[in-house]
């Protein structure tokens, strides 16, 4: 199989485990930390109410974007009519509605699937063309988007710099809007792995294999770090469990999760699928440490509590370790 | 009217772009071909001074001006006729294409693996071509690559190119899927069976021309299934292309309705289809 390199131990993953030992050690004194603002709220159905309840969400996140350029990053993965593999195009329409009533100056809908070249056929077997009135108009391909090289930031993983889309570097909000699913090769795929759809199919080919080669969670703590300005609306109402993002099964959870720290974001989803977040390789690279920062404690949640909402999302063997204790 | 859409995408440098904005080499290549199958030399000649532009010191093409690395991209640019690209820039590119393999088939990767005592898969014993230089080989650079290298091999026989374009071959099907014909690549992943797409079968069927194996047969009979049920240009182009290759495109196959050419890629590629199919090869000349 020639996805995924041969397991190997970097020098990063030998840092980043010592950094999980360590940090394991000190949970209970947790660094301080600004507290995070992540909301869960129960959405039962892909409905009209969707409308109403996104635009509740961003106004208790006091979503300043008047006259701001919002860029959405639905997941667009595999062609299927169905609605557990992709993002929810009514959910994304519902998103899009209430950016534009916030007073964004343009508002995009904008994905670079991993695997299948032809977007515009996905998104339309997806139900995007059906639910959003012009999609063309307000849709663009990040795979085939004008690129821009950008040294990453943080360099957790050995790419030094990557070619990225204008679309998605010009943006003043970054919305990352993924499913919440399992991931058969980091355990689960939320709104950080997400942004691996922001790298240009066009310059590195489908699938993105140079982000394989150089440490998928160490990629997607790179990604997050080259973004800061996101936004995070997690497709919690239907997700994937078991063998995700593509293989696996339809999961009721009926949620949404949203924030402006995506790590916490996750952290947060992780919880509500019974996975540890503290096991999530990408996760305990985002941190850098500071474990508070996706600790339950500094979380500031609104909404449902997370034990009202959780739900275990069904693991494969080799993921069974990150099921959360008492899941 | 289609030529026309086509004529109206031409970027004023020459190229085009895949549906709007910038320049890039793969909708440039197919639109090159599309004009030079219609008589369009002018607009022709003016994509192909633009792709000569992005032809790089290390004989492979970018894949548009704003990157500074060769890519795959140079199978398709070796597609082109030697006299239409130039022989200087046709010679790179095929000199490129035969010394660039998937990293996994590279000495040093085979020499970290050997001194770390991990056996070769299956799947990883014969050498294709990947997106980009340091990643792993997959079936739709292969296959383009193949039919670059089948071309140049029938204008100038070597045993190098044949022996490239056997091992890329050899490549393909043992990334067959287990269940008949090809996704990217992937036959598995951790243990799971992956399944087929429409348009990289077809690009598979299209390098596999003239081999007769268990894997060409299977992955016939499903490009069939899939031709029937496909509603996107690019797959119904590919799955054409593959089953023509093969001699295997039902006679009586008309396009199915409300079918869109959503990127120029597909556009250009459907008109050459067209030509294809009244007997005015592209891809086997």
């Amino acid at each position: 199989m020639g996805m995924k390199p041969a397991p190997k131990i970097t020098r990063r993953e030998l840092l980043a485990a010592s950094a999980a030992v360590s940090l394991t050690a000190c949970r209970r004194a947790p660094l301080p930390i600004a507290p995070a603002r992540v909301s869960i709220v129960r959405a039962p159905a892909y409905d009209q109410r969707i409308y109403d309840t996104v635009r509740r969400i961003l106004d208790e996140h006091n979503l300043e974007v008047r006259g701001r350029s919002v860029v959405i990053k639905p997941n667009l993965v595999e062609f299927e009519p169905e609605s557990f593999i992709n993002t929810n195009p009514l959910l994304v329409h519902a998103t899009a509605e209430a950016f534009r009533a916030r007073g964004a100056a343009s508002v995009v809908i904008a994905e670079g699937p991993g695997h299948r070249r032809n977007t515009l056929d996905l998104a339309d077997a997806a139900g995007y063309f059906k639910i959003v009135p012009k999609f063309e108009d307000h849709f663009i391909d990040l795979n085939l988007d004008d690129v821009t090289q950008v040294h990453l930031p943080r360099q957790f993983s050995s790419l030094g710099k990557l070619y990225l889309p204008n679309t998605a570097l010009r943006a003043d909000l970054l919305v990352s809007m993924p499913k919440m699913k399992t991931h058969h090769w980091v355990g689960a795929t939320l709104s950080m792995k997400n942004l691996f759809g922001l790298v240009p199919g066009g310059v590195y080919g489908w699938p993105k294999n140079v982000l394989h080669w150089a440490g998928i969670a160490e990629c997607i703590a790179d990604l997050h770090a080259a973004f800061p300005r996101q936004f995070a609306l997690v497709d919690g109402i239907v997700g994937m469990e078991g063998n995700g993002p593509i293989q696996g099964t339809a999961k009721y959870a009926g949620v949404l999760v949203a924030g402006s720290d995506p790590v916490a974001v996750d952290a947060t989803c992780c919880r509500i699928m019974r996975i540890d977040p503290y096991r999530v390789p990408y996760l305990q690279l985002a941190i850098e440490g500071a474990d508070a920062r996706i600790s339950e404690h500094n979380v500031r949640q609104s909404g449902e509590a997370i034990s009202a909402v959780a739900t275990p999302f069904q693991l494969i063997p080799e993921f069974r370790s990150f099921r959360l204790e008492n899941g | 009217m289609t030529l026309d859409i086509l004529a109206g995408k031409q970027n004023p440098d020459g190229g085009w772009p895949y549906v709007r904005g910038v320049s890039w080499t793969e909708p440039t290549v197919y639109s090159v071909l599309a004009m030079l199958a219609a008589g369009e030399k002018q607009r022709a000649a003016r994509g192909l001074r633009w792709l000569r532009s992005v032809a790089r010191h290390d004989g492979g093409f970018s894949p548009q001006s704003g990157v500074a690395e060769s890519t795959w991209v140079t199978a398709l640019a070796a597609l082109l006729p030697p006299e239409e690209l130039g022989r200087d820039a046709h010679r790179g590119a095929i000199r490129w294409l035969l010394r660039t393999t998937g990293h996994e088939s590279t000495r040093l990767y085979l020499l970290r693996q050997w001194l770390l005592g991990v056996p070769r898969p299956a799947d990883q014993k014969f050498a294709g071509w990947p997106w980009t230089d340091g990643a792993a080989a997959w079936v739709g650079p292969t296959s383009i690559a193949i039919l670059a290298l089948t071309a140049e091999s029938r204008r100038m026989p070597s045993s190098e190119i044949s022996q490239r374009v056997a091992e890329g071959r050899q490549f393909l099907l043992t990334r067959a899927c287990h269940s008949g014909g090809w996704n990217h690549g992937a036959t598995d992943a951790l243990g799971y069976a992956a399944d087929a797409y429409p348009e990289t079968t077809g690009m598979a069927l299209a390098a596999l021309r003239g081999v007769d194996a268990p894997a060409v047969r299977r992955g016939v009979g499903l490009a069939k299934r899939f031709l029937a049920d496909a509603r996107s240009a690019d797959a119904l182009n590919w799955l054409t292309l593959g089953l023509m290759a093969q001699a295997e495109m039902p006679a009586d196959f008309t396009l199915p309705d409300g079918v869109e050419c959503r990127t120029l890629p597909e556009t250009s590629l459907a008109l050459l289809i067209g030509e294809a199919r009244k007997g005015r090869d592209f891809l086997w000349v």
